[in-house]
C-alpha cells in the first residue's frame, strides 16, 4: 500500500516536472497545479459520513439526514478551503545553501501571502526528511528555513520541492510541486588535528615565526563588505566616523595557502576534512588565506564571502567538471 | 533528461513527520474535546441508560484529572478490562446492540472508553468523529427544531475544536477558530440544504432494526376499565391533527374511531383477537369527508379514522370486521394518511349467530347482579328494542347521574352495580361501560368503541388538534334492520349535572395549571400559534418524502417528475452550489479593498482639483494645505483641518474604523465654492 502510494507519487512528480518545466522564482502557486486528496483522517470521516447517511436513510429520518448532509457539506467546504490555503501563495527560495557533511544545510525560502487571509500550516518539503511547517499571516512575508540533512560531502541539486497543507481539519492534503533548482553545497565535515605548520607554508615560503593575531597594527583602511568584522574599529564608527578596519603589518596579513598537496599522508576525504578545518580556523582567526585543490584554487582573501567560496570549492571537489 | 529528484531513492523514512497528529494532545485540546463530548451527550440524557452517562462522566473526569497531572491514561490492560466489563453489562441489559436505544448506548460507551485512552492527537481526532456521530444519533430519537439548532451549535463548537487540534503549528486563536468554523458552517449550510431537498429518499428501509417504542407517548390502550381514561383526560399531549379538505363534519359527528372492545369480564373491557379474515360487510352513506390525519407516535397498530372509514391511502392498512383500521405495525414513528369517511352506516346482512353470541356475552354471569336485574325489568317494560334503548338513556338523563373526572373509586367486585346504584358519578368510561352491560344483559348486541371526540380548531393553520384529553368511549349496539349504530350514553347526562369544576380542581392538583393556562385567552392563542409552527415543521421538514420531492420538481416546472429527474435536478443544483462555493472561497482570497481613509483623502483631493488646485504628486498633505491656504485663504481653515486630520489618522496611532468613517463624512460634507464661477 505504502509502496503503491510512493510509486504513484513518484510518477506524479516526474510527470509534473516534465509537464511544467522549470519555474521562475518567485513562483505564485496556480490553481491547476494544486493536487488534493483525502488523508487517512479524511477517509475515516468519509466512512463516518457513509454510516451517518445509512442510519438516516434507513430510519427515514429527515433531521438526521440533514445533519449527515451538513457533515458532507462541511467536508466539501473544507476541501475547497484546503485547496485555497495554497492558492496564490508566492514562494521564493535562495538558489544555494551551504552546510557540512554530517550536519544540515538550511535552505532559505520566503513565503509571501498577498491575500487577505491568514494561511496556516504550509509545509515545505525538500526531501522526505527535510520538512518545515509555517504559518503566513495575511499580507505578509515569512522566511522559512528548511533544514536538509547532509549525509555526505558533495554538491546536491534539488530540482523540485513540494508545498503541502492539511489545513483545515487535516481531512485533505493539498500539495503542489515547484520546479526550481536549489544547489546544496555540502562541505566536508571539518576535522583533523594537523597543524598548518612549516610543511604547508605557501610555496614561496619566505616567512617564518609568524604568529596569528599579531597586534602589530599598521593603520586603518576603509571597510568594504567581506572584511572580517572582528577588525572593525567600532569606536570610530560610534563617533560617527567612517567604517574602518585595522590592518596589520604583521606576517599574519601575508597570504597563507591551505594546500591539498601538503597532506599527502591522508586519504582523500580526510584531506578535505582537514582542509575544511583549516579554512574554518583561518577564517575565525581573521587571517588571509588561499585554498589550493587539484582542480581549482581560490586566491587568498578573507571574510565570509571568501570562506564560502573555499567551502564550496571543497564541496565540489571531485565532482567532475564542476567549475 | 529529467532532473534528478531528491526523493527518487527509496526512503526508509516513511513520511511520519508529515502527520500533524502523531504527538500527545495538549491539555487544552483534551479539555475542549471533553467539552464537545459532554455537549453531545446532553440530548441523550433521556435515552441512554443512566449508568452509561455516569460512566462517560467518570471517564471524562479521570482523563482530565490525569491530564492535569500531566500523565497519560490508565494502562492498556486495565482499559481492556474496563471495556469488556462495560460492554458485557450493556449486552446484559439490552440483549442486543441493534436498534436505536442499544446502539446509542453502545456509542456512548465506546466514546467514553475512547476518552479514557486518548494518548495521541490522533485519538482525540477519533473522539471528535464520535462526537459528530453522537450528535446525529440524538436526531434519530428527538425531532424538534430546537434540538436540531442545538446540535448545529454543537457541530460548530466541535468543528472549531477540531481546527485547533489539527493545526500543526499554532493554529488560529480561539475566537478566530470559532469565527472560521462559523464561516465554514455558513458555506456548508446551503450545500446541505440542496442535498437534503433533492437527495432521493428510500420508500422502504434498507433493513428493519428492532423498532423502539420509546418515542410513543401514552394514549388509548386496548383495554378499558371504568376508571381508565381519567388520567388521559388531564393530559395535554397531542394525539393527532386533522386537516379537512373541504367540508368539516359537525361536532356531533366528529367521533374518531380507535380500538373496539367487545370482551367483558365484569370489570374490564378487552379487545378480542382482531378477525382480519372476515370482510366488513357494511355500507356507508351520507356526505363524504376527506381529510389528512397526522398521528403522533404511539405503540399500537390501529389508526384513528372518522366514523366510518371508506378510503385510505395506506396500502398495508386493513379494515377489520368491527370497523377499525389496522396498520402493518405500531405507529412508533408517527404517520400521515389521507382518508375519506362517511358518517352513516347500514348493515344489509343480519348479524351472524356467532357474532351475536360474542357481542351479548356477559362472563361471569354472577357479576353485577343488580345491573342485570335492572336490564331485565326495563326490557320487560319495553319489549321493542328502540324503546328499551331510549328508556336507558332517559334514565341516565333523568336520574341523579353526574359527569365528573374525579369520581369516587369503584372498589367492590361489582363495579357497574356500584356505579349505577351507589356513586352515580363518572365520566365516559363509566357510562359507556354501564350502558353496554345493560344492553348485553337485555340481549342487545353491544360493544365499546374508544377513540377521540371533537377537537380544537387551530385557526392559524386550518387544522384540528385532538389531544389526549379528547379521549372518549362510546357504545355501538346492533339495531335489527339497521346494523351497528353509535350511541353515546355520556351525552345523555343532563348538562346541568356535568361538573367541570372538579376537573379544574383535580387538574390544579395533578399537573401544573393546564386549565389556568387555557383560561387566559391570549395564552391559548399563543399555544395555537406555537402548535401551528410545530405542525408546519412536522409537515414540511419531518414528513418531507418522495411525494414532497415530486411536488418540488413540479413547482420547478419539471414535466413528469420522477426519481431519475430528481437525480438530474440534484446534479444541477449541486453543480451550481459548488460553483458558488468555489467563487465564494476564491473571493475571500482577494486582498482587502483599498482602505477607506485613502479613498476619503483622494475624494478630498479630487474636490480641490475641481477648483483648479490639483495636488502635485510630491506634495504631502500639510504642504498641499499650505499651498491651498496661500491661493484660497477662505478655504485655509477647512482644508488645513482636514489635511491635519488625515495625517493624524494615517501616521499617528492606529485609526479606528469609526474615526475613519467620521473623516470620510467630513470630506463628503466639504463643499468648496468655485471662485472662478462667481
Amino acid at each position: 500500500m505504502i509502496d503503491v502510494r510512493q510509486a504513484a507519487s513518484r510518477r506524479l512528480r516526474t510527470w509534473a516536472a516534465r509537464r511544467f518545466g522549470t519555474d521562475v522564482l518567485p513562483h505564485a502557486i496556480v490553481r491547476r497545479r494544486i493536487y488534493i486528496l483525502p488523508s487517512g483522517f479524511g477517509l475515516a470521516l468519509a466512512a463516518l459520513i457513509v454510516a451517518m447517511l445509512v442510519a438516516a436513510l434507513n430510519y427515514n429520518n429527515n433531521l438526521s439526514l440533514a445533519f449527515a448532509f451538513l457533515m458532507t457539506s462541511i467536508a466539501l467546504v473544507a476541501m475547497h478551503h484546503c485547496h485555497r490555503n495554497l492558492l496564490g501563495l508566492v514562494v521564493d527560495a535562495e538558489t544555494d545553501a551551504d552546510g557540512f557533511a554530517g550536519s544540515s544545510a538550511a535552505v532559505a525560502f520566503t513565503l509571501t501571502n498577498v491575500s487577505g487571509l491568514d494561511r496556516y500550516d504550509v509545509q515545505i518539503r525538500c526531501a522526505a526528511d527535510a520538512i518545515t511547517t509555517a504559518n503566513v499571516a495575511a499580507i505578509s512575508r515569512r522566511a522559512v528555513a528548511v533544514r536538509v540533512p547532509l549525509a555526505a560531502r558533495g554538491v546536491r541539486r534539488l530540482a523540485q520541492f513540494e508545498l503541502a497543507t492539511r489545513y483545515p481539519f487535516g481531512w485533505f492534503r493539498a500539495w503542489t510541486y515547484v520546479q526550481a533548482v536549489v544547489t546544496i553545497h555540502a562541505a566536508p565535515h571539518p576535522e583533523g588535528g594537523q597543524q598548518e605548520s612549516g610543511a604547508n607554508r605557501p610555496s614561496d615560503g619566505t616567512l617564518s615565526g609568524e604568529q596569528p593575531g599579531d597586534e602589530d597594527w599598521a593603520g586603518l583602511r576603509p571597510y568594504a563588505p567581506g572584511m572580517p568584522l572582528k577588525h572593525m574599529v567600532w569606536k570610530v564608527l560610534a563617533r560617527g566616523g567612517e567604517a574602518a578596519v585595522r590592518t596589520y603589518s604583521s606576517p599574519a596579513s601575508d597570504p597563507q595557502w591551505l594546500d591539498w598537496y601538503a597532506l599527502p599522508a591522508l586519504a582523500e576525504e580526510a584531506r578535505l576534512s582537514q582542509l575544511c578545518r583549516w579554512v574554518l580556523d583561518a577564517d575565525r582567526a581573521g587571517r588571509t588565506y588561499g585554498l589550493r585543490l587539484p582542480a581549482v584554487s581560490v586566491d587568498p582573501a578573507s571574510g565570509p564571502v571568501h570562506r564560502r567560496a573555499c567551502l564550496r570549492a571543497l564541496a565540489a571537489h571531485g565532482a567532475g567538471a564542476a567549475s | 533528461m529529467s532532473p534528478r529528484l531528491p526523493w527518487s531513492r527509496p526512503s526508509s523514512v516513511r513520511a511520519s513527520s508529515l502527520r500533524p497528529y502523531s504527538d500527545r494532545p495538549s491539555r487544552d485540546g483534551l479539555f475542549w474535546t471533553s467539552g464537545c463530548f459532554v455537549l453531545a451527550l446532553m440530548p441523550h440524557l433521556g435515552d441512554m441508560p443512566p449508568w452509561v452517562l455516569i460512566f462517560c462522566g467518570i471517564t471524562v473526569a479521570v482523563r482530565l484529572g490525569l491530564a492535569a497531572g500531566d500523565r497519560q491514561g490508565p494502562p492498556a490492560l486495565l482499559r481492556t478490562l474496563i471495556a469488556l466489563a462495560a460492554i458485557a453489562l450493556l449486552f446484559a441489559q439490552f440483549r442486543t446492540f441493534n436498534g436505536i436505544t442499544a446502539g446509542t448506548a453502545l456509542l456512548g460507551l465506546v466514546a467514553g472508553l475512547k476518552m479514557l485512552e486518548t494518548r495521541t492527537r490522533r485519538d482525540v481526532c477519533v473522539m471528535i468523529l464520535l462526537v459528530y456521530f453522537l450528535s446525529l444519533d440524538a436526531l434519530l430519537v428527538g425531532s424538534s427544531f430546537w434540538l436540531l439548532a442545538y446540535l448545529v451549535g454543537v457541530c460548530w463548537f466541535t468543528t472549531a475544536t477540531l481546527l485547533r487540534l489539527t493545526a500543526a503549528e499554532t493554529g488560529p486563536p480561539w475566537p478566530a477558530s470559532l469565527r472560521y468554523a462559523r464561516r465554514i458552517l455558513l458555506q456548508a449550510i446551503p450545500l446541505a440544504a440542496i442535498l437534503w431537498l433533492f437527495f432521493p429518499r428510500l420508500t422502504e428501509p434498507l433493513w428493519r432494526l428492532t423498532e423502539s417504542d420509546q418515542g410513543a407517548a401514552a394514549g388509548l390502550g386496548d383495554t378499558l376499565s371504568t376508571g381508565d381514561l381519567a388520567d388521559l383526560a388531564l393530559s395535554d399531549d397531542i394525539a393527532f391533527r386533522v386537516h379537512f379538505f373541504g367540508a368539516v363534519p359537525p361536532t356531533e359527528q366528529r367521533y374518531w374511531r380507535g380500538p373496539v372492545l367487545d370482551q367483558f369480564d365484569g370489570r374490564v373491557w378487552r379487545r378480542a383477537e382482531p378477525d382480519t379474515t372476515a370482510t366488513p360487510g357494511f355500507r356507508t352513506e351520507g356526505p363524504v369527508y376527506r381529510y389528512r390525519i397526522s398521528l403522533e407516535p404511539y405503540p399500537h397498530a390501529w389508526i384513528f379514522t372518522l366514523d366510518w372509514p371508506t378510503e385510505w391511502d395506506m396500502a398495508h392498512a386493513q379494515l377489520t370486521a368491527d370497523g377499525m383500521l389496522l396498520g402493518p405495525g405500531p405507529v412508533s414513528q408517527g404517520l400521515d394518511m389521507i382518508a375519506s369517511s362517511q358518517t352513516r352506516r347500514r348493515d344489509p346482512e343480519p348479524l351472524a349467530e356467532k357474532a351475536r353470541r360474542r357481542e351479548t356475552a356477559l362472563e361471569p354471569a354472577t357479576a353485577n347482579p343488580r345491573t342485570l336485574a335492572l336490564a331485565e325489568s326495563l326490557r320487560r317494560e319495553h319489549p321493542d328494542q328502540r324503546g328499551f334503548v331510549t328508556s336507558v338513556l332517559e334514565m341516565i338523563h333523568r336520574e341523579n347521574f353526574f359527569y365528573t373526572l374525579a369520581p369516587p373509586p369503584l372498589e367492590s367486585k361489582d363495579p357497574i352495580d356500584e356505579f349505577l346504584f351507589d356513586t352515580k358519578r363518572g365520566f365516559c368510561g363509566h357510562y359507556a361501560s354501564a350502558f353496554a352491560v345493560l344492553m348485553r344483559a337485555a340481549g342487545v348486541p353491544a360493544r365499546i368503541v374508544t377513540g377521540y371526540y371533537g377537537g380544537t380548531f387551530n385557526r392559524y393553520a386550518d387544522y384540528w388538534i385532538l389531544r389526549q384529553s379528547d379521549a372518549h368511549a362510546w357504545v355501538e349496539i346492533w339495531i335489527e334492520g339497521q346494523g351497528w349504530q353509535r350511541i353515546d350514553p355520556t351525552s345523555a347526562i343532563d348538562p346541568r349535572r356535568v361538573d367541570r369544576s372538579l376537573r379544574d380542581e383535580q387538574a390544579a392538583i395533578s399537573i401544573a395549571n393546564v386549565d389556568l393556562r387555557s383560561a387566559l385567552p391570549w395564552f391559548a392563542a399563543l399555544r395555537l400559534r406555537a402548535d401551528a409552527l410545530r405542525e408546519l415543521w412536522r409537515e414540511r421538514i419531518l414528513r418531507y418524502n418522495q411525494d414532497s420531492q415530486q411536488s418540488l420538481l413540479a413547482s420547478l416546472h419539471v414535466p413528469n417528475p420522477d426519481a431519475q429527474k430528481l437525480v438530474f435536478a440534484l446534479g444541477a443544483a449541486l453543480a451550481a452550489a459548488l460553483g458558488w462555493l468555489t467563487w465564494q472561497v476564491r473571493r475571500e482570497l482577494q486582498p482587502p479593498p483599498r482602505d477607506a481613509l485613502r479613498r476619503a483623502y483622494e475624494q478630498l483631493c479630487a474636490k480641490l482639483a475641481g477648483l483648479g488646485l490639483p495636488r502635485a504628486v510630491h506634495e504631502g498633505a500639510e504642504t498641499y494645505a499650505a499651498r491651498i491656504a496661500g491661493r484660497r485663504p477662505e478655504l485655509a481653515q477647512a482644508v488645513g483641518d482636514l489635511c491635519r486630520r488625515y495625517n493624524d489618522l494615517r501616521y499617528g496611532r492606529p485609526a479606528s474604523p469609526a474615526d475613519v468613517a467620521t473623516f470620510a463624512r467630513r470630506v463628503r460634507s466639504f463643499r468648496p465654492r468655485d471662485s472662478r464661477a462667481s
